[in-house]
């Protein structure tokens, strides 16, 4: 089961890649079908979980206090595209977050980032002070820490309905992923899209497959499917979401948007850097699960995505 | 008028249901106002001093819930929900009444059975830890508040909606 | 294929036979279908496992009551009925009085701008009917106006109620096929206005058939014809407020049902036409309209799981190809089916019902979903009034005890006629939709 239009990476290629390998990995004796738009996102936890569809994903962030562990990714400051943020993750999860089950009733097939939230404006931006008392669109998590931190008159609002509250005025920006300049046309409504090197956030999903279906199938098929997920579906998956960026990128610039992208030193990175001090002891103090070490976790993710990021 | 004039006027249930009915849809009058003071807070807020309401879609969202299910009950079981009553000049008074009868019982078997599975995703919620975005407010109680409310519905209708079929429809 | 058949057949059974209430019928139908497509049959009836249609449906419970979105549904209603107790209908009534009433079949006539204005400020068709019931029919029998033209033509104005924004329906509508709101809603106005021409044209039809239907009323000199227009500014100030704020983008289209309702609130309170009691009765009145309402649209989406999982709308598009006809026929026999299946359904259900199947099917011929939308909202304006089951004529012969359903809608006849001859022409001249969208939006 998926959600999302069509020409979503998750759909135009992540599920068909990963079918066409569960195929292939157990000869054709396991098929991967695609139905669409079952329910709103958050239920797809629930409707694999109780076995209306076989496997889904969703974001970790549309059930607040459940997903606890999987946020440190989301945290500014990783620095690092999606893929090496989604292969790091994934890593992480097996060494640190496992134990704490916050996967309960699921079996986890990947882990997965999208690339770095950008900042989508109707006016350009040259200071982070310009953004203060402006209407920002917030998605919730990490960014309304961000919006919070930046002194944004934060405004929630479901993602299909950004492109018209943009048009009217009702919001001045949105942070979102490159990619959305072309699949949310935020070019027509947004001509000011400001790129910080590694972005302001990340934001990270899961796909997940029902134990009780794996239980059904012959043991070699269900190590077959584990096979092909895990590591290499949660990097394949998090390079896709980077080339839907570097293609929104392309296609903004083609739109005549006003792209700005900043370096290192550029004094509004400088003031980021300074704005976000200590959301990460913020999210290690709100994360209480037995058995694991938030700091040492987190640690390690950075760790690894960037090992990740020098390798590849 | 005194109060308990104005509410045998307004409510034709009977005895100890008739509060029951006023109470609940108390609270459904009472959740809808609150539901226009959000949003026109929220906006006023959002304009005039450049800080919207907190969290003003959950509560929207929670408010709503509250108001359909608080009075579902009294809709369901005096009849309420849109039924296409074509053949009834064709059937004699007794058919239609049985006809209701099977309904009724279709419909609290219906709000019991779903109420079951309601409760128990609630309950898993809470287990799970899963809270509201802004408000951090556990959103499985919410879930099992709808869970206890088509229980009521279930039972009211079971209960007070047959005998009303029965003894009690103004309709035939 | 057949489990699809099966369950259509199963579903009018319960609905018409077995008069379920619809939200049950479909839901019932809904679960089993999505059931039997998850490997139901009839020998695994105690090991299926039961919990995943169960979860499907109590999803769709728990999420649709806490659909943001959906807030519009009592928000628009509580704006119609607080507009209703603040005595503004009655007045927006004297102000198109003033200027037609001494026409012949003036009466009327008023009475469908009147309908037409308070349908600016209501979001049901039911509800602009009942309010213009109470409103127009006693004078218009004072007036010595027959029965049957003088209801047939509250039955038929109560109808733009859904046409002319805002409308819980197209809201509904731009929900299910993710389609703009603000778009649906500006896409309504020129074919309201033209509906409410074509509906003078139909007065004026019958007066001129039988002159004694419609006498003409007393003239109003200008002087008071002016006054009465005072009357209007109310609800002007109302329509501005929400139309201008959802245009101007100082609230989306979802707030604009709150801040609506908060004005008509402000308005009633200004008039003093709120007591303690009435106002308890209008919240409790949209609160029980809005219960009805939402249970459909839960009951439709547990049956459009079931047809989703079944396949349905794939197999109707590969069906549609295969036939190789004009996409403008397609159009029609949908028109077609609407009519028809309007003679039983009320407006939502029918709506809830049919618009998960033929939305991707119409997108996929090319046509635009906003001007569909209008088209689909005219053929459900028409069954309103069609019978057996015209749900605009049963609110005003419940209003209106002493007026037979047959009455009515025998006089509707003329205003059916020009509702189909509306639906042509926005059929198949597109830009009347589309024109203010387009202008705005696009
Ligand atoms: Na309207
Ligand atoms: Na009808």
């Amino acid at each position: 089961g998926t959600w999302m239009p069509p020409s979503n990476p998750m759909n135009a290629v992540v599920l068909p890649t990963w079918g066409a390998w569960v195929e292939e990995a157990t000869e054709g004796r396991v098929t991967v079908r695609i139905e669409h738009d079952l329910g709103n996102p958050a239920a797809y936890y629930d409707l694999v979980e109780d076995g209306v569809i076989n496997a889904g994903w969703s974001f970790h962030g549309y059930l607040p206090g459940r997903f606890t562990l999987p946020m440190a990714v989301e945290q500014p400051g990783m620095g690092v595209n999606a893929e090496a943020a989604s292969a790091a993750l994934w890593q992480v999860h097996e060494t640190h977050f496992a134990k704490a089950n916050e996967y309960e009733g699921l079996e986890l097939l990947a882990l997965i980032t999208h690339g770095p939230g950008q900042l989508h404006t109707r006016e350009p931006i040259n200071s982070l002070r310009d953004l203060r008392n402006k209407r920002i669109r917030i998605g919730g998590g990490v960014q309304s820490a961000l919006g919070e931190r930046m002194e944004v008159t934060a405004v929630a609002a479901p993602g299909p309905r950004v492109y018209e509250m943009l048009q009217q005025g009702v919001i001045d920006g949105v942070f979102m992923p490159a990619q959305e300049q072309r699949s949310l046309r935020l070019d027509e409504v947004a001509p000011n899209l400001t790129l910080f090197p590694g972005g302001l956030y990340l934001g990270s999903f899961a796909m997940f497959i029902d134990p009780e279906f794996m239980e059904q199938l012959e043991p070699r098929d269900a190590d077959a499917i584990r096979s092909v997920s895990g590591l290499k579906l949660s990097a394949m998956a998090g390079k896709e979401w980077d080339q839907a960026d570097i293609d929104g990128i392309a296609y903004a610039r083609e739109k005549g948007v006003n792209v700005i992208e900043l370096d290192e030193n550029h004094p509004m990175v400088q003031e980021f850097n300074q704005l976000i001090q200590g959301m990460d002891d913020a999210w290690v103090a709100s994360v209480q699960r037995a058995g694991v070490d938030a700091a040492a976790a987190l640690a390690d993710l950075r760790r690894l995505a960037l090992e990740y990021a020098e390798q590849n | 008028m005194s109060f308990v004039a104005w509410l045998k006027a307004h409510y034709d249930e009977k005895g100890p249901i008739r509060w029951l009915a006023f109470l609940l849809e108390l609270i459904a009058a009472v959740m809808l106002m609150v539901l226009m003071l959000i949003t026109c807070v929220d906006v006023v807020g959002r304009y005039v001093f450049n800080k919207p309401l907190p969290g003003s879609i959950e509560l929207t969202e929670i408010g709503m819930a509250i108001l359909i299910f608080a009075a579902m009950p009294v809709v369901t079981w005096r009849g309420g929900h849109i039924v296409v009553d074509l053949l009834d000049r064709y059937l004699s008074t007794f058919v239609v009444k049985c006809l209701s009868l099977l309904s009724a019982i279709v419909i609290s078997g219906s709000f019991y059975y779903l109420g079951h599975r309601i409760y128990q995703l609630g309950e898993r919620s809470i287990r799970r830890g899963e809270v509201t975005e802004f408000l951090g407010i556990s959103s499985g109680y919410i879930v099992q508040y709808i869970a206890i409310m088509s229980w009521a519905t279930a039972l009211g209708m079971i209960t007070y909606g047959v005998y009303r079929i029965f003894f009690q429809d103004k309709s035939n | 294929m057949s489990v699809i058949l099966i369950g259509f057949v199963v579903l009018l059974l319960l609905i018409i036979v077995v008069r379920m209430p619809i939200a049950f019928a479909m839901g019932l139908v809904g679960f089993f279908g999505f059931a039997v497509m998850m490997g139901l049959s009839w020998d695994n009836w105690d090991t299926f496992r039961w919990t995943g249609p169960m979860s499907m449906a109590a999803n769709r419970v728990v999420s649709t009551v806490q659909n943001y979105s959906l807030s519009v549904i009592p928000l628009f209603i509580l704006m119609g009925n607080l507009v209703m107790r603040s005595g503004l209908s009655q007045e927006l009534y004297q102000a198109s009085n003033a200027f037609l009433g001494h026409k012949k079949g003036g009466l009327a006539m008023a009475t469908v701008v009147a309908c037409g204005g308070f349908s600016a400020i209501s979001g049901s068709s039911l509800a602009t009917s009942a309010t213009m019931s109470k409103v127009a029919m006693p004078s218009m029998r004072k007036y010595g106006y027959s029965d049957s033209l003088a209801t047939a033509t509250i039955a038929a104005g109560g109808s733009l109620g859904i046409l002319i924004p805002p409308s819980v329906i197209l809201v509904v509508y731009g929900l299910l096929t993710e389609t703009s709101i603000r778009e649906l809603f500006a896409a309504g106005f020129i074919p309201g206005f033209i509906a409410i021409l074509f509906y003078l044209g139909a007065v004026q039809y019958v007066v001129w058939r039988n002159p004694s239907a419609g006498p003409a009323g007393d003239r109003t000199p200008w002087r008071e014809r002016l006054i009465a227009l005072r009357g209007v500014l109310g609800v002007l100030a109302l329509f501005v407020i929400v139309m201008g704020g959802i245009y101007l983008g100082i609230f989306t289209p979802t707030e604009a049902a709150g801040i609506g309702a908060g004005g008509a609130f402000v308005i009633a309170l200004m008039r003093k036409s709120l007591t303690w009691s009435s106002l308890f009765d209008t919240l409790t009145d949209t609160a029980r309209t809005s219960v009805m309402l939402l249970v459909v649209v839960i009951g439709a989406l547990i049956f459009s799981d079931f047809i989703n999982r079944a396949g349905l709308p794939d197999i109707l598009l590969s069906f549609v190809n295969s036939l190789d006809v004009q996409p403008i026929v397609v159009i029609l026999v949908i028109v077609g089916i609407y009519l028809i299946l309007g003679m039983v359904f009320e407006s939502l259900s029918m709506m809830l019902l049919t618009i998960p199947i033929f939305y991707p099917l119409v997108a996929a011929l090319g046509y635009d979903l906003v001007w569909f939308g209008i088209v689909v909202v005219i053929a459900i304006e028409i069954s309103l009034i069609t019978p057996p089951v015209g749900m605009n004529v049963f609110v005003l012969s419940a209003v209106l005890r002493d007026v037979k359903t047959s009455t009515i809608f025998k006089g509707v006849g003329p205003f059916w006629v020009a509702d189909i001859l509306r639906l042509l022409l926005i059929i198949f001249v597109v830009q009347i939709s589309l024109f203010l969208p387009t202008l705005l939006y696009r």
